[in-house]
């Protein structure tokens, strides 16, 4: 299909959707906090822009998740890679980490709210937990799953232990990384979103939680429409390619 | 043999893990109001399993799944491969569903609360837009992968469209049918966890944090521990098997990345 083809199809869908639900939301016998028009949504966002309340709450989400990401990426991957250096080692860790990893975070919420108390810590354990195991359990699958023949290869080259962590395990073990990166903060985002609703005093999960105690319907759809637009975002520009790029680059394909 | 050592390997960590947390407790390095020692944890999970409580909060937090299940996959996958068909729906479709996987879960509950006020309707709502967009994106993505030769084959050798669909498409659709429904539960279980937290008063999700409003962390390391045991025995023994089955059967390994 042509390129503006593709463009015409996409405005006329878009805007047939607006206005259904527009008509929608104008005839419709219900009221007007069930179904606020796409107007409304608009209005609210500008609103809560110039109150400079929106870019507070899409920042202080946004720093929580990039605090977890960065914290699975410093600990998280080397704490993979250590485990997966042995393979006993690892044959007995498997089992444990694939249970914790299996836990979201927000099944420990209740505990850590008894822990930490209600605010901030007990938001930003729920998270970093919740990325943090899916990073670990698979930078140590991605190292078990290199194929011992380029381990004993350099071996024979007389490549020292260090250089066979650098060289073999450490490459080979990325595309494992990249895709735990990508599965941890997908869960992460949603497990944030899921914490600021609960304990939360702020951020995007508060902000469509709160708001839906007052009735403004406009401001929850503001609000999933970022969260999901932020995700969209995150996924397709810095996740995937990198995970594309190290499948493509370091990825062993074996058959 | 050699899997009975596997397994009993296996079981090593979680007896190491129950020792430490045991002598933890037991010499008072942790108060037991923070972390209960192990025995008081067993006490309470045969209190509410003999009171039959934790088992309507297990069959409440598994039904939930069914349904969600039930209603959305079939849907899912007649939708997708319907739009997948269509070569002006699809490009246009495809990324409109991928904004709704992004949102999918936990991030719908103040609209289902809205819609529906508190109780299942809102849950099974959830779980609804959780599970089917993401079935649905993959069937679109299965179907739409197919490498056009076997359509073709089929086609020159004299078959219809509906062959096409139920003996090319559908099989061929199959794998990333089945990774989505994988994903979706796992998307959905965890998103159920906290919607019942907030949405019902059933559940093992309203089970850990009822407890926490009264502090029995004991009860609460119970549901932690059943939630963790549900999703990897459902896992284990009905997913990565219907995973591998499903791509050993029909796998398009010329099409895997």
């Amino acid at each position: 299909m042509a390129r503006w083809q593709l463009a015409t199809t996409w405005v006329v869908f878009l805007g047939g959707a607006l206005a259904a639900w527009s008509l929608a939301a104008a005839t419709l016998p219900v009221p007007a906090y069930v179904l606020p028009p796409p107007l409304a949504v608009l209005t609210s966002g500008t609103e809560l822009i110039t109150k400079g309340i929106l870019p507070m709450y899409v920042g202080e989400s946004l720093r929580r998740i990039v605090l977890a990401a960065g914290l699975a990426m410093l600990v998280g991957v080397p704490a993979g890679l250590l485990l997966g250096l042995s393979r006993r080692i690892a044959d007995v860790m498997y089992p444990l980490l694939n249970f914790f990893q299996s836990v979201s975070g927000i099944a420990w919420l209740p505990l850590m709210l008894v822990w930490f108390g209600f605010g901030e810590r007990t938001i930003l354990a729920a998270v970093n937990y919740t990325v943090l195991f899916p990073v670990i359990f698979n930078a140590m699958l991605g190292v078990r799953s290199v194929p011992r023949i380029y381990v004993n290869a350099l071996r024979t080259l007389g490549g020292s232990r260090w250089r066979i962590v650098r060289d073999v395990l450490l490459p080979g073990a990325l595309p494992n990384i990249a895709t735990g990166m990508r599965l941890g903060l997908a869960y992460g985002w949603r497990a944030l979103i899921a914490a600021e609703m609960l304990v939360g005093a702020n951020g995007l999960g508060f902000m469509i939680f709160n708001a839906q105690n007052f009735h403004l319907t406009a401001r929850i759809m503001l609000g999933m429409t970022i969260i999901g637009l932020l995700w969209l975002l995150l996924d397709y520009f810095v996740l995937r390619p990198l995970e594309e790029a190290t499948i493509a680059r370091w990825g062993l394909v074996q058959r | 043999m050699k899997r009975l050592a596997a397994t009993g390997r296996g079981v090593l960590p979680f007896l190491a893990l129950g020792v430490v947390w045991d002598l933890l407790t037991r010499m008072q390095v942790v108060p037991a109001l923070f972390l209960p020692p192990p025995i008081d944890v067993l006490r309470t999970a045969w209190e509410l399993g003999r009171d039959g409580s934790l088992w309507i909060d297990i069959g409440a937090s598994l039904g939930r799944v069914l349904i969600g299940l039930v209603v959305s996959v079939p849907l899912a996958v007649a939708l997708g491969v319907a739009v997948g068909l269509n070569r002006w729906l699809a490009p246009i479709v495809e990324p409109v569903v991928g904004f709704f996987n992004a949102l999918s879960g936990i991030a719908w509950l103040p609209l289902a609360i809205t819609w529906f006020g508190l109780g299942w309707t809102s849950v099974t709502f959830i779980m609804f837009n959780t599970i089917f967009f993401l079935v649905f994106f993959n069937t679109l993505v299965g179907v739409r992968t197919v490498p056009k030769i076997f359509e073709n084959a089929v086609l020159t050798l004299g078959g219809g469209r509906r062959h096409v669909i139920l003996q090319v498409l559908l099989p061929g659709a199959l794998p990333s049918i089945v990774t989505g429904i994988r994903m979706s539960i796992g998307f959905g279980w965890r998103a159920l966890i906290a919607a019942e937290m907030i949405a019902t008063t059933t559940g093992l999700g309203f089970l850990i944090y009822n407890a926490s409003n009264f502090h029995q962390t004991d009860a609460i390391v119970v549901g932690i521990l059943a939630i963790g045991t549900l999703w990897l025995a459902t896992d284990r023994l009905v997913l990565q098997p219907l995973e591998r089955r499903t791509i050993e059967r029909w796998g398009l390994v010329s099409t895997a990345p």
